[in-house]
């Protein structure tokens, strides 16, 4: 629902510029552009208008239509007293993933890009998170986490580091930064490789001349590799705060059944919302919200960090 | 490159043309088939009971179609986990099934979308359903849910765990099970008191079994009533239990389907069960040594949780009511309806099932505890919302104070 809505929609610099031959051109362009334009407004631009729309109407909790609700969806929203909390938190969760898969992914793809015997191998290694279903993941870390019968909490208490069995997927804030270390794990492959791709378009001779004036690796790595490696480093961190951002599935089966709202982002609000409180209404209105909160995050990004900047 | 990109775009382009007109050729086919004197094609949404519910169904359907070859069930079976949102979906894009099978209607009823139940069920078979059950499956006056099966609660005890903490008969009140699950906490086994699951899967039940059995109500006969001295009472009992380390570590986020799992390994000595938590035992640990009681109430007198789930028909074309009728009777007639009941393990909610069930043995338990059955006020439609607000907020009694908890999820009920 709201994953379609973010999706950032293309982006039409590749047009001609300049007077009346761009609107000739364009005009031309059209019965070409026309079938991906169509794709875009139904899959892109209608979801979320649609979404917007409801988010002015009250719906009962069937989905029932009954009549414009004006600014209620939101002022109930203003008025959720666990919304600070839930905002911290999405804020807790974005940034931490993203910063650390960030820097593991850095650490990563320069070791990866170095020849070593079994190059190859750990490379595959790397995606496999990626293949694996991340349902499928974190259910696997949700069971070895159990204290009843889960082989993690077993083995922890059978070494000695813990007395007896802890509940870490049962309290709010082991469960939520045990989801934050699955959502680093899956998030890796992907990071990794478009860092990896980044620096292999790094050409040699930079780096050689770099060592030729004496630049030590740190320095090299500082002033030469990381300023080249700029835009592989802007997708990789968009994309990653869009899709953690967006992320439900890992906090879904972790923190799921645990009471009350503190390992709530506003992402398991909004279906909280429809799930538990049948409020069709105000998780359409969380839903713009979270979609503005995406969107200006990606803004002040580009604006303060500068990305696309070619220097 | 950029040729292939744009082919693709237009292929789906056209692809989506194509199935919008689909759509609307699809309504044509139900209501005009029938007018014609032509076979009758019924929609069939139901939730998955267990791993045998498609097969069970099948054979119904193939049954009735048999009888009736005009007309033609399409089935949908959908998890428990998915099945709201699906009809939710569904009536959303005015593609309600013709029968439902859920546990809640009234939701439905208010939205003005369902037959009365006596309009779609033959005059027998209406007669033949146990009051309580009708009484429970009534909205204003009007029956729009046919009740299906039924379940009730009762005690489920290790019988070696209460014998070794010296507990020779199961607890019947509040104080009994709290001095037991303390009890056996004290022995040191590893062995856990008294189970109790207020995670998101079934936190409403939980908390009913202990309100009910402190005299309380969810609600005054019109609005939701959390927030009563009664259910006050109740939950601050289950907070006692949870703080006298009675009960096992973080009830808060535990979720009952594997918390009863770990009852059936012995680890845990004392959980409330249903009819078929008794299969579950024949089939994971048969050596348990289990009995069956009544849940404990504050004094001891008998009350249980009740929970039927309803069959209801959707109006979506007037000229269906026929073929429904003819479905739901088949459904309910004796021994298409044990066959199912029986197989699927629950309690019958029709006066000739209870009289012929297979496992009146098996459930005598459970049987003897339906006269003092209550209900979720289903009816409400505030009910959803505060299940909901049970679900996600009633275990938080582990770390606050009961008095707020209630207060919070009272919040949540008058705002639906």
């Amino acid at each position: 629902m709201t994953t379609t809505a973010t999706r950032p929609a293309s982006r039409s610099s590749d047009r001609p510029r300049g007077g009346r031959s761009r609107w000739a051109a364009t005009a031309r362009a059209l019965p070409w552009l026309g079938p991906t334009l169509l794709l875009v407004a139904g899959v892109v631009f209608f979801p979320a208008g649609y979404m917007a729309w409801t988010s002015f109407r009250d719906l009962s909790q069937f989905g029932i239509d009954n009549g414009p609700a004006g600014l209620d969806n939101y002022a109930r929203l203003l008025e959720f007293t666990a919304l600070p909390r839930v905002l911290l938190n999405t804020v807790v969760w974005v940034v931490g993933v993203v910063v650390v898969t960030v820097l593991l992914s850095l650490a990563l793809a320069q070791f990866l890009d170095k020849a070593f015997p079994g190059r190859r191998f750990v490379r595959l290694t790397i995606i496999v998170p990626w293949a694996a279903s991340v349902v499928m993941t974190t259910t696997v870390v949700y069971y070895g986490l159990d204290p009843f019968y889960g082989i993690i909490n077993a083995f922890l208490v059978d070494v000695g580091l813990l007395d007896q069995p802890y509940g870490f997927t049962r309290n709010a804030v082991p469960a939520f930064l045990t989801a934050m270390g699955i959502a680093v794990f899956v998030s890796l492959p992907f990071t990794t490789y478009t860092l990896l791709a980044g620096l292999q378009t790094i050409p040699t001779d930079v780096r050689e001349a770099a060592q030729m004036d004496g630049a030590g690796p740190w320095a090299t790595y500082r002033r030469i590799i990381l300023p080249l490696l700029r835009p592989a480093l802007a997708v990789a961190t968009i994309i990653n705060i869009i899709n953690v951002f967006n992320s439900l599935p890992i906090l879904a089966v972790i923190t799921g059944s645990i009471p009350g709202y503190n390992a709530d982002t506003t992402t398991t609000l909004i279906f909280k919302f429809i799930r538990a409180d049948r409020q069709i209404d105000t998780a359409s209105a969380l839903s713009i919200v979270n979609f503005l909160i995406v969107l200006a995050v990606i803004l002040v990004y580009l604006k303060v960090v500068k990305p696309m900047r070619e220097d | 490159m950029r040729r292939l990109v744009s082919l693709t775009a237009a292929t789906v382009a056209a692809g989506l043309v194509l199935t919008a007109c689909g759509f609307g050729g699809d309504d044509d086919d139900g209501g005009g088939g029938s007018a014609s004197g032509g076979s009758t094609t019924l929609d069939l949404l139901v939730p998955q009971y267990s791993d045998g519910t498609t097969a069970l169904w099948d054979e119904i359907i193939a049954s009735f179609e048999e009888a009736n070859p005009d007309i033609t069930v399409n089935l949908e079976v959908q998890s428990w986990d998915n099945i709201n949102d699906v009809i939710r979906t569904k009536v959303q894009a005015g593609e309600a099934p013709d029968i439902l099978n859920i546990d809640a209607f009234s939701g439905f009823a208010k939205d003005d979308l369902l037959y009365p139940a006596d309009d779609v069920v033959s005059e027998d078979t209406f007669g033949d359903f146990q009051e309580s059950f009708v009484e429970n499956a009534t909205l204003d006056g009007t029956v729009y849910g046919l009740p299906m099966i039924a379940s009730a609660r009762a005690l489920f005890y290790n019988e070696d765990v209460l014998a070794q903490a010296g507990i020779t008969e199961p607890p019947a009140t509040w104080d009994d099970l709290l001095a037991a699950g303390t009890a056996i906490a004290g022995l040191g086994t590893g062995v856990f008191g008294y189970g109790m699951p207020l995670g998101s899967e079934e936190a409403q039940a939980e908390t009913s079994i202990w309100t009910f059995g402190g005299g309380g109500t969810w609600t005054d006969g019109d609005a939701i009533t959390v927030d009563t001295p009664e259910n006050l009472a109740a939950v601050e009992f289950m907070k006692q239990l949870i703080d006298a380390g009675a009960t096992q570590p973080d009830p808060g986020a535990t979720d009952r389907t594997p918390m009863l799992d770990v009852f059936i390994q012995g680890s845990i000595a004392m959980a409330v069960g249903l009819p078929p938590t008794i299969g579950q035992i024949e089939e994971r640990n048969p050596a348990l040594n289990y009995g069956i009681a009544p849940v404990p109430t504050q004094d001891g007198s008998p009350v249980t949780l009740g929970v039927a789930d309803h069959l209801m028909a959707f109006r979506n074309d007037d000229d269906k009511q026929e073929a429904i009728t003819a479905f739901l009777d088949h459904f309910f007639s004796t021994d298409v309806y044990l066959s199912f009941v029986d197989t699927e393990g629950f309690l019958p909610t029709t006066k000739s099932g209870a009289e012929g069930t297979a496992n009146a043995e098996r459930f005598a338990d459970f049987l003897a505890l339906l006269p003092d059955a209550q209900f979720y006020p289903s009816t409400n439609e505030a009910w959803a919302a505060t299940q909901g607000a049970l679900q996600s907020l009633v275990g938080q009694i582990q770390t606050q104070d009961a008095a707020s908890v209630l207060q919070q999820i009272q919040a949540s009920a008058d705002n639906a």
